[in-house]
């Protein structure tokens, strides 16, 4: 399974694990998505426009039972789980409604911001539903920031992704949703050290070799294909934290949550 | 003014020196500016006539600053009205009003557009036993074909959206539509709607095309039941002309329940009013 490594085509050096790359992420992408269009399923919406969602893939439930297996998922006590709104975890919000484990995750695009779905709030025969996009609308409740910081943090967050590096830097899509979910939790106090990231990809969106990681990038723990899962040591990770100087002529100016956090932020630091 | 203007008129916009005037602006800005609106399709230029004004164009910009106030966001497109029917409050009433009908009753196979405010009636139609048939999104996919008589009580609410339908039943391109059967009933939403039965749909006219595609078929004809779920605010009391015939025999709002053709509409009362597009 995997991508076809670049470094296998006739004519090209092998790949050596863990290398410092020199291929870009773009040469990446573009190969990893004629890869996966072969496992993808189109968008309701977007069809295949793999730029403006993440797609589901052929073997995304055998990534939920993996997710289901995480020890930050089993013990988690009081602590709560966050997903994000990619399509290949809707199995994952089934499996987790089903479960009766409650979780956050924000709309589409964070413009809405970030929604809550009490579980038990989901009839049993509507479970498949709730679990998309367009269901989730219509059984979770929108959770403002300062509501959200007076909950437990988080034990669990999980995410999708274009492609993802041995050493755990996501790349890909483009427009940083998950990173910037992660500083704001972060700056809401709401994530800690043994927070741990899971990244839900196809095996062709697994990249055996290391990419560099900027400092907005949240380097994941577990990378989990419908094949394995992949530990990866992130002991070292720093803090999250919005770098707003970074905001300004970007799509997330205009987020509601941008605003709140600010606020937030400013009437604390007063 | 070209919002404001009332909607049957359908002269030319005043000459270039008398608009200079009434906006008191040079030419190259008034040019400029009816450029800007040639290409959002608020008007169009046509040769050695004038400028005239986009009569559907002009309805959907009326009814989607109404609608903003009663819309349900879609999951992906937000509140972006351009891009999707929404769902609106009010619209399980509107619902219920379609389900007390006879042709409701009576039809076994149904046409149901993907729009949101239709989610309802796509779930009550499989829960009721029929099939249905539904365009995916931008019609990117075809049809999908459920049938409710053989799904699983619990995936009726998933089936019925969107992001769900694909998962069960079949996928039926243009080319196999006819496995389907003939059309008992059509159900959509819309952007707006006349009191006479014009179905005003987002600028890409998907509803005639997939009309125009399913009577070639021969799997509609003008005597097939036409519903449209609308919120009050998007009924347009004026005439539009309509460039299809996929007229609208039943409109269903959140408040009340319209026949457009009179109390009892049948096949031999509405096959010549078809000819009243023509006005």
């Amino acid at each position: 399974m995997g991508i076809v490594p670049l470094g296998q085509q006739q004519g090209a050096p092998h790949f050596e694990e863990n290398r410092v790359t020199t291929v870009d992420a773009e040469t990446y992408r573009e190969r990893i998505w004629a890869e996966l269009a072969k496992v993808a399923r189109p968008d309701s919406r977007f069809h295949w426009d793999f730029g403006s969602f993440i797609c589901d893939f052929e073997g995304s439930e055998q990534c939920s039972d993996r997710i289901l297996e995480l020890d930050a998922l089993k013990q988690r006590g009081d602590r709560r789980v966050f997903i994000t709104p990619d399509n290949c975890l809707e199995d994952l919000r089934y499996k987790l409604i089903c479960r009766g484990i409650s979780f956050v995750m924000t709309t589409y695009g964070i413009v809405r911001g970030f929604y809550e779905l009490d579980v038990s709030t989901v009839p049993a025969p509507d479970r498949r539903y709730a679990a998309t996009l367009d269901g989730f609308d219509r059984y979770a409740k929108p959770v403002s920031l300062s509501k959200l910081r007076h909950g437990e943090k988080f034990s669990l967050l999980v995410t999708g992704g274009s492609a993802v590096s041995s050493n755990g830097v996501r790349f890909g899509k483009g427009h940083g949703y998950f990173d910037f979910e992660w500083a704001v939790l972060s700056e809401l106090g709401l994530i800690d050290q043994s927070s741990v990231v899971a990244d839900v990809v196809h095996d062709c969106q697994f990249v055996n070799d290391v990419m560099p990681a900027e400092r907005h990038d949240v380097a994941v723990d577990w990378v989990v294909t419908p094949t394995r899962s992949i530990h990866i040591d992130q002991t070292t990770r720093q803090r999250g934290q919005v770098y707003w100087e970074m905001i300004p002529g970007t799509e997330f100016e205009r987020l509601g949550i941008v605003a709140e956090l600010r606020a937030l932020l400013k009437a604390e630091s007063t | 003014m070209v919002i404001s203007r009332s909607l049957d008129d359908t002269s030319a916009l005043p000459t270039e020196p008398r608009l200079m005037e009434m906006f008191n602006v040079s030419r190259g800005t008034l040019r400029r500016a009816i450029g800007d609106l040639v290409r959002e399709g608020l008007l169009s230029a046509e040769q050695g006539r004038g400028t005239f004004v986009n009569q559907e164009e002009r309805v959907r910009r009326v009814v989607w600053e109404r609608l903003k106030h009663v819309a349900i966001p879609d999951s992906r497109f937000d509140r972006d009205l351009r891009e999707f029917v929404p769902d609106f409050f009010g619209s399980d009433e509107a619902s219920r009003r379609v389900t007390s009908l006879n042709e409701w009753s009576a039809a076994s196979r149904v046409f149901c557009a993907p729009d949101n405010s239709v989610e309802q009636l796509r779930y009550e139609a499989l829960a009721a036993g029929k099939s249905i048939l539904v365009p995916t999104y931008g019609l990117r996919r075809g049809f999908a074909h459920l049938d409710g008589a053989v799904l699983a009580r619990s995936d009726l609410r998933h089936a019925a959206s969107l992001d769900g339908m694909e998962s069960y039943g079949t996928t039926l391109g243009p080319g196999d539509l006819r496995r389907f059967g003939t059309i008992e009933l059509i159900i959509t939403g819309a952007t707006a709607a006349t009191t006479d039965g014009r179905h005003i749909g987002g600028g890409q006219r998907y509803l005639a095309l997939e009309w125009t595609m399913m009577e070639q078929l021969g799997l509609v004809s003008t005597s097939v039941p036409v519903v449209a779920l609308l919120h009050d605010c998007q009924l347009v009391d004026e005439v539009v002309e309509a460039d299809h015939d996929c007229l609208i025999d039943f409109i269903a709002t959140n408040s009340r329940m319209i026949h457009v053709w009179g109390s009892s509409p049948s096949a031999s009362n509405k096959a010549p009013l078809t000819l009243r597009r023509i006005v």
